[in-house]
Formats: C-alpha cells, sequence, structure tokens
C-alpha cells in the first residue's frame, strides 16, 4: 500500500515533531517498526547522556560510537562501563569490547586532551568526549560537547554538539568528511511571557584535504575543522532562533496597525514617484 | 503504549501546515478521532465551496456529527477530518441569548484582526448552554519553499455574568531547513471587562495581544542574552581562534578564561 520507504517515512517524521522529545519519538518508532532500530539509533542524534568514569572520576559522554551491547567507553581510562564479558580474553580487538589500534588510541588520548582545552575555552563548563577508531584507509571519530545552562531555573538550556568525521588517507594528503550536529534547547517562563521553548537540530556538512604529516597535525586539522565549523553552525543558530523565528512571529501577528503600515508605504511609493518625474 | 495510541501522538504533535498523511485507509478510519482533535485544537481552518473567507474548525462551533458552523456567513457544514475539507453547507441561523453579544463582538473583531493579522481567520461562538461566548483567531503563515511554518491562535472564553475574560494565547513556528527547530509559545490570559459590550471585549484583546507579543519579542532578546551565550562562547576570551598546533602547552584552570591572568 505505502509507497514511500519506511526509513525515509520515519525519519521525515523525526524532522516534523518537536524536536524536543527527539528521543522519545525515536523509541516509539523503533517500538512500531523494531527492523529500523539500528538504522535510526545509528543516523539520529539525540542528546547525550553523561557518566562519571569509575577509574578516573571524569565525566564522559555516551553515544553509539563508545556502545559495546549495553556497556560504554570512558575516553580517559579506555575502560568499558560496565566491563565487558570475562569471556573476552579471546577478543581478537584489543581484549574484549571495541576499541582503537594503539596508535589511534594514542592519538585519541591527545585529541581528548586537546578538546577539554577547547571545552574550557568556548563552553568555559560542561563536557567533552572524542572517540576514534580505525578505518582501512585511515581512522574515523566523533567529538562530543554537551553543556547545560542553570537547569531548574526560569531560563535554561542545554547543548550538544557530534561531529563525526572520517580521515581518509591520499597521497601527502589527508581527506576529511566531517558531519556536524547541534542540539539546542533553550526555554524560559514568567508571568507576562507564560511558556516560551526554543528546542532543536541543526546538521551540516563539510569536506577538505589538508596535510598531516604527523599525529599532532591530524588532531590540529580536525580541531580546526570542527572550531570552524562551530562558530559557522553558532552563528546559524542565532540568526534562526533569534532571526528567523521572531520575523515569523512578526509576519502572523503585527504589533503596528497594517493599514497605518499600508499607507507609510503608499506614501513612500508616491514621494520616489514625484522625485522619478 | 499501544501501536496506535503511538501513531495518534505523532497525528497530534504535526506542526502548522503539515498535517501528517497516512496511507493506509483502515489506519485513517481508525484514526478518526485523533485528526478531529487535532483539527479542533489547532483551529484548523477551511473554505466553504464559493466563499473566499476562511472558517474556523474547533469544539466551540462543531454542532456534533462532524458538523461546524460559522456565524459571520451564517452557514454550517460537514468537515472531513482526514481529507481537511468541507462539503454539504447550509444555511444557520444562531439564536438564544448570547446571539447579540457574540454578533457585535464579531463586529468589533473584524477591523481588529484585518489591523494586525495579515492572514487570519476569526470566528465567536456561544458556548455552555448560551452562558458564555468564545472567540478565536487564528493566523498561519505557510512558506514551504523556504522551510517554515506558523501558527498564531488566541482562544477567550467570555462570561457575561462576571465579566471574565479568560483564555489562552499559542504560538507554533517550525524551521526545517537542513534541521528540525521549533518554537512553542503558551500564555494563560485572566482578565475582567466591565462593559461587557462586544467593542470592550475586542478592546481588552488587543490590549493583552499587545502586551504578549511585546513580551515574547522580550523573551527572544533574553534567551539569546542569556541562556544561549550561556552556554557557548562565540570567541574564548582572548577574542582569538585556538591556535592548534600549540594546544598542547595550553594550560587549562585559572590561566585561561580568567580574563585578567591571560597567558
Amino acid at each position: 500500500m505505502a509507497s514511500a520507504d519506511p526509513f525515509d517515512s520515519a525519519l521525515d517524521l523525526l524532522r516534523r515533531l518537536n524536536p524536543k522529545h527527539t528521543t522519545k519519538h525515536l523509541q516509539s518508532l523503533i517500538s512500531l517498526a523494531p527492523d529500523l532500530t539500528e538504522d535510526l539509533l545509528s543516523s539520529v542524534d539525540q542528546p547525550l547522556s553523561v557518566r562519571r568514569c569509575k577509574q578516573t572520576g571524569r565525566d564522559y559522554l555516551l553515544c553509539d560510537y563508545n556502545r559495546d551491547g549495553d556497556s560504554y567507553r570512558s575516553p580517559w581510562s579506555n575502560e568499558f562501563d560496565p566491563p565487558l564479558g570475562s569471556g573476552g580474553g579471546a577478543g581478537s580487538e584489543g581484549g574484549g569490547g571495541a576499541t582503537p589500534s594503539e596508535k589511534v588510541r594514542r592519538m585519541e588520548v591527545k585529541a581528548n586532551e586537546a578538546f577539554d582545552v577547547y571545552r574550557e575555552l568556548y563552553y568555559e563548563g560542561g563536557v567533552s568526549s572524542v572517540y576514534f577508531w580505525n578505518l582501512d584507509d585511515g581512522f574515523a571519530g566523533v567529538v562530543l560537547l554537551k553543556k547545560e545552562a542553570k537547569p531548574g531555573s526560569a531560563s535554561e538550556g542545554s547543548w550538544d554538539s557530534i561531529h563525526v568525521f572520517e580521515a581518509i588517507d591520499r597521497a601527502r594528503m589527508t581527506q576529511y568528511n566531517l558531519t556536524s550536529t547541534v542540539i539546542l534547547s533553550l526555554s524560559t517562563r514568567s508571568s507576562g511571557l507564560g511558556d516560551m521553548d526554543l528546542s532543536g537540530n541543526m546538521t551540516r556538512q563539510i569536506e577538505q584535504e589538508l596535510p598531516a604529516e604527523s599525529d599532532e597535525q591530524q588532531i590540529a586539522n580536525i580541531g580546526k575543522l570542527v572550531e570552524d565549523m562551530e562558530l559557522k553552525m553558532r552563528n546559524l543558530l542565532q540568526e534562526v532562533y533569534f532571526g528567523k523565528a521572531k520575523d515569523v512571529v512578526g509576519d502572523l501577528r503585527s504589533v503596528g496597525s497594517l493599514s497605518e503600515a499600508g499607507r507609510d508605504r503608499e506614501a513612500q511609493r508616491e514621494l520616489i514617484g514625484s522625485m522619478r518625474r | 503504549m499501544a501501536a496506535l495510541e503511538t501513531i495518534e501522538s505523532f497525528v497530534e504533535g504535526a506542526p502548522p501546515g503539515e498535517a501528517l498523511t497516512v496511507s493506509d485507509p483502515s489506519l485513517v478510519s481508525k484514526l478518526g478521532p485523533a485528526f478531529e482533535k487535532y483539527n479542533e485544537e489547532q483551529f484548523a481552518t477551511v473554505r466553504l465551496p464559493g466563499s473566499s473567507q476562511p472558517i474556523i474548525v474547533s469544539s466551540h462551533s462543531s454542532l456534533g456529527n462532524g458538523r461546524y458552523y460559522d456565524v459571520e456567513s451564517s452557514s454550517s457544514f460537514e468537515y472531513d477530518h482526514a481529507t481537511q475539507k468541507a462539503s454539504g453547507a447550509q444555511s444557520y441561523v444562531l439564536e438564544g441569548a448570547q446571539a447579540d453579544l457574540t454578533k457585535s463582538t464579531l463586529k468589533s473583531l473584524s477591523p481588529y484582526v484585518k489591523e494586525h493579522f495579515p492572514n487570519a481567520a476569526y470566528g465567536v461562538y456561544p458556548i455552555e448552554n448560551d452562558s458564555k461566548v468564545a472567540i478565536i483567531i487564528v493566523a498561519n503563515k505557510y512558506s514551504p519553499n523556504n522551510f517554515w511554518n506558523g501558527r498564531w491562535r488566541s482562544l477567550y472564553i467570555f462570561d457575561p455574568s462576571s465579566g471574565a475574560l479568560e483564555g489562552s494565547l499559542k504560538v507554533d513556528v517550525h524551521y526545517y531547513e537542513d534541521g528540525n527547530v521549533r518554537l512553542l509559545t503558551s500564555k494563560p490570559i485572566s482578565t475582567s471587562i466591565s462593559s461587557g459590550t462586544g467593542a470592550g471585549i475586542v478592546k481588552e484583546i488587543g490590549n493583552a495581544e499587545k502586551k504578549y507579543q511585546d513580551e515574547l519579542n522580550r523573551g527572544f532578546t533574553s534567551l539569546s542574552e542569556g541562556a544561549f551565550k550561556a552556554l557557548r562562547r562565540q570567541l574564548p576570551v582572548t577574542r582569538q581562534k585556538i591556535e592548534w598546533d600549540k594546544v598542547a602547552s595550553y594550560r587549562v584552570g585559572q590561566d585561561i578564561g580568567g580574563g585578567s591572568s591571560r597567558r
């Protein structure tokens, strides 16, 4: 009966329903269409959860990329929590659970340190985590940042950045493909205003080739790409949330009188017309 | 949650101008109540054949059995909630204790709506056994080519015996170019009117809506200057982008972000 692809229909629905409740809608869709579970979980970005690393006491972020079954890998200790089954001794890929190769893990450690600085400079708080994994012709990773502002107060907000990239080896250059999503929720309430909620997510992609002759340069390249992308997206979010949305409200209802505005425009037209003559 | 309930929640959550379409006919009939609830709550508008004025579908203008009426055009019609189309228009003459107040309110409401809403429908209906009057304004602006749609809803219930005017103002804006952004607002209104005339009611509505729109515009500014800025800076305190080749030498903590004690 339905000719539309169920996966496309599910994504279309998620682009229309209230983005504040994406996680709930995602669970509903999965219960309706269990076949789509893996595809939806890997392609729909949700607000990130925070967990404390048992080994280091530092917070880290959870996503599909550091998940193995019900366990998550801490970027600070490289350990899974809860620990993966003790039968893992047989695991050929680095002793139980999906962990990057030694070389890529070394870069991952440095990237986590670098983005921890980035987080402090731009977010002045929050949590960051970086996860890398091996590819046949390079490596890939995800840079995660999360910050919450004044939860529980009259005006609150949360920001989640999810930057997924591939770094593919080319002759002397590295090809970077970056897909970035920012999930931004803002709300405020007061007796005069009532409830106001501005929530959503936006996604952008870029591709770029850059020279990368050392691990440090790889991390610097990824850092610059993410930094530029976040600056661009922050400006875009500002424009859409506070410019576009506000303009639409003004298009729906005019604070001033429409007939007066019409008369003013008419008078202006006449004035310009008379000047041309 | 049962599958039907889940789908009903999707129907009810559809943004302005983006009502859900369902291709399975047996599901369409099962979703009848959800479509009805959505259309009545969203103040769906419909044009009767041969008329250019949009007419509101709401629980306050319902005659039961899928029929609704409109005072200004003195007509009633059948409404299909799944296809959002009207048919079977008949003449409908308003009678009863609140007929005069209803008509005088409509008369004052019409120029007010034209002065402030470029594209809106409005209606006034006696409710609760002719004891009260419901006033509705709904303004829609759909711009799918630019990936956004918006709706403003005003609902007021006037009680002539007490002079109380209560209601709610709601704004719903959806922006969906490479993303999904939603503005949802809701403001309860509770005030009273001494004169109790149609002109007095509309004057009070005008005051409440102007005040609310000013508050809403301030809300945008306060979220932008407050929560948004507190989440992520545009640039670090140093006003410079990070020197990534030196990032290992940055010392996190009091040296950075402390403002005065810069490296």
